[in-house]
């Protein structure tokens, strides 16, 4: 779904999505320390391999993922890229 | 080494290169006869035409470079599931990219008609002197870094199949030099696509190689713990600081967005679906792909298991024998496409890139001084008057004779290789994230960054981190990347302050909430 906002408007809305990326970055890098450095310390393993290589790796990975989802589906907004407010008639 | 595969090596690698070639140039010559637009804005951007799926393959296929595939690898045999782990914070790179950048870019590339990223910066700051110098410092670094993936991905064909070094400098040079001027952006953004899928494929490949060759999964986790435990820890028992995780988060995680190479790619989606798909598509594959192929590097250990000298004393000997070590001929050559592809879609974007700065940033300037962006080329609209049609053709030929001339020098000084490839890299990242960075963030996001405070930011930062990297000199110890980003900042702040702040024009174009 295309909105007719205003180029103005549509900057505006770019400037809100990229703070909410950097809370996204915050939320990765979170959970980075603690899937990683924080499950190390824990001393846990599971089919011969620490757990901390797992939730480090492929848990960050997956915390990366659904910040990626959120941001797509929720966050970021579909604008037409094309402006059309002043010169009007090209579609 | 055990075997090597000759004929059976290089069938893969010759199948894979003429693909691509052919790939190039249809998809380039089909979008000439559909399109029938401007030479520039078809031949440096495609158009702005990329959807989702090559959008996220041509981001990470020009990021995930040959020292993704040897060197990181080879380092994580000796380090651990320490460097695994570091290399997970690549995952941050396609969401940060797009969600920072993304809109923004194409907002205001589209408002202006830009194709390059220097075309955004001279907008945005009108000024020469920091377009020359953003041009020659991507002429600079892009320059090395091509010569790294040369090298890296002609060592790894020699290691593997036995034929010369010079061989396969040659057949990567013909084939990549071949298909990014004829092929263009638009060429070398879906041949990327060919390229990562390659490069899922090797991973895949080798893994079955390494778990076969190990005896299992749990029998080469068990290796690894009896003859390294250490390998377990994510601080490799000191041989994996603290400070080393923080600098590879600032150098391959947090500021590869400004890299612009990758910023070039937010100019050239389609709409904004592309983006927003690209970016979840985008970071499911990062991630398989970084923490994958990192991760059969640290199990390569429960295969090699000797002590670094009898691999050759070096890391980036590590994949190459283990690809030999593990797969049968005919895999193995399959397995090494992989990297290769990753070497040479690097090459491929960064041939293009540089030589949009040299023919549209530089040259095309100075044959049209006055003339602003939005003028002189807009994207898919040459007019139709005689002397721009005759400017079309000088145009073309100009751009297709830089790509070819950058592409051969940069094949001419890779003939006599540089040790420590990895590094080279490094260096290239950090030169160029300090160059950029602040340019392109206050440029877009900051209303009060002058040109002044940019020039700064831009030359200053940069010297200050060749300078630092020279001279040899660290801050804790750390890689010169924390010297050169604050350096950049100050400049631009203090610089910025001290001058008069931009004209409306440039708000009206950036700025026009404000």
């Amino acid at each position: 779904m295309k909105n007719r906002a205003s180029y103005a408007d549509k900057m505006r809305q770019a400037n809100r999505e990229a703070k909410a990326t950097l809370v996204g970055l915050a939320v990765v890098v979170i959970a980075w320390v603690a899937l990683g450095f924080g499950v190390a310390s824990t001393g846990i393993e599971v089919f011969h391999t620490p757990l901390w290589v797992i939730t480090g790796t492929v848990g960050t990975w997956i915390v990366a993922i659904i910040v990626a989802v959120v941001m797509s589906r929720r966050v970021i907004t579909d604008v037409d890229l094309d402006d059309v407010e002043e010169g009007g008639a090209h579609e | 080494m055990s075997s090597l595969t000759g004929l059976a090596g290089l069938v893969p690698v010759v199948v894979f290169l003429a693909a691509a070639l052919g790939i190039a140039v249809y998809s380039r010559s089909r979008a000439a006869k559909a399109a029938g637009g401007g030479f520039v804005g078809e031949y440096f951007l495609g158009n702005r035409s990329l959807g989702a799926f090559v959008l996220a393959m041509t981001t990470i296929a020009t990021y995930g470079s040959v020292s993704s595939f040897v060197g990181g690898p080879g380092q994580a045999w000796q380090t651990g599931f320490g460097w695994v782990y570091m290399a997970a914070v690549q995952v941050t790179t396609l969401f940060l990219l797009y969600g920072l950048m993304g809109k923004k870019m194409a907002l205001v590339s589209r408002k202006l008609g830009a194709v390059t990223v220097i075309d955004v910066i001279r907008a945005r700051y009108k000024s020469n002197v920091l377009a020359n110098a953003a041009a020659i410092i991507i002429v600079v670094f892009f320059a090395t870094t091509m010569i790294a993936q040369f090298v890296g991905g002609a060592k790894l064909f020699a290691a593997v199949t036995g034929y010369s070094y010079v061989t396969g400098l040659v057949i990567f040079a013909v084939a990549v030099v071949a298909f990014t001027t004829l092929g263009g952006f638009r060429g070398v953004a879906i041949t990327d696509a060919l390229c990562g899928i390659a490069m899922l494929v090797g991973i895949v490949v080798l893994a079955g190689g390494i778990f076969t060759a190990g005896g299992g999964y749990e029998q080469v986790m068990d290796t690894i713990a009896a003859n390294h435990p250490e390998m377990l820890e994510p601080l490799d028992a000191g041989g994996m600081p603290v400070g080393l995780y923080f600098t590879q988060w600032l150098l391959v995680g947090v500021f590869t967005f400004c890299l612009p190479q990758s910023v070039v790619r937010t100019m050239g989606f389609k709409d904004m679906k592309a983006m927003r798909n690209a970016m979840v598509l985008g970071t499911v594959i990062i991630g398989f792909m970084m923490i994958g192929v990192t991760a059969l590097g640290t199990f390569s250990a429960g295969v090699l298991t000797d002590d670094l000298a009898a691999y050759g004393g070096s890391v980036d000997n590590i994949i190459p024998q283990v690809i030999v070590a593990t797969l049968p001929p005919w895999l193995a050559g399959i397995a090494i496409v992989g990297p290769i592809a990753a070497s040479i879609s690097t090459v491929s974007s960064l041939l293009i890139a540089a030589s949009s700065a040299i023919v549209k940033d530089v040259w095309l300037n100075y044959r049209h001084p006055r003339a602003h962006v939005q003028e002189s080329v807009p994207v898919g609209g040459a007019s139709g008057k005689p002397d721009a049609v005759r400017d079309d053709r000088v145009v073309r030929i100009v751009s297709h004779a830089m790509t070819l001339f950058i592409g051969i020098a940069v094949f001419v000084l890779s003939i006599t290789p540089p040790d420590l490839i990895w590094k080279i890299n490094m260096f290239a990242f950090g030169g160029l994230e300090t160059a950029f960075c602040w340019v392109l963030v206050c440029g877009l996001f900051w209303k009060r960054a002058t040109k002044e405070g940019a020039i700064l930011s831009m030359v200053g930062g940069t010297a200050a981190y060749c300078i630092a990297m020279a001279l040899g000199f660290k801050l804790f110890g750390l890689h010169q990347i924390v010297i050169g980003i604050p350096v950049a900042l100050v400049l631009m702040v203090a610089g910025s302050l001290a001058t008069k702040q931009p004209d409306d024009e440039t708000r009206a174009v950036f700025f026009p909430a404000d």
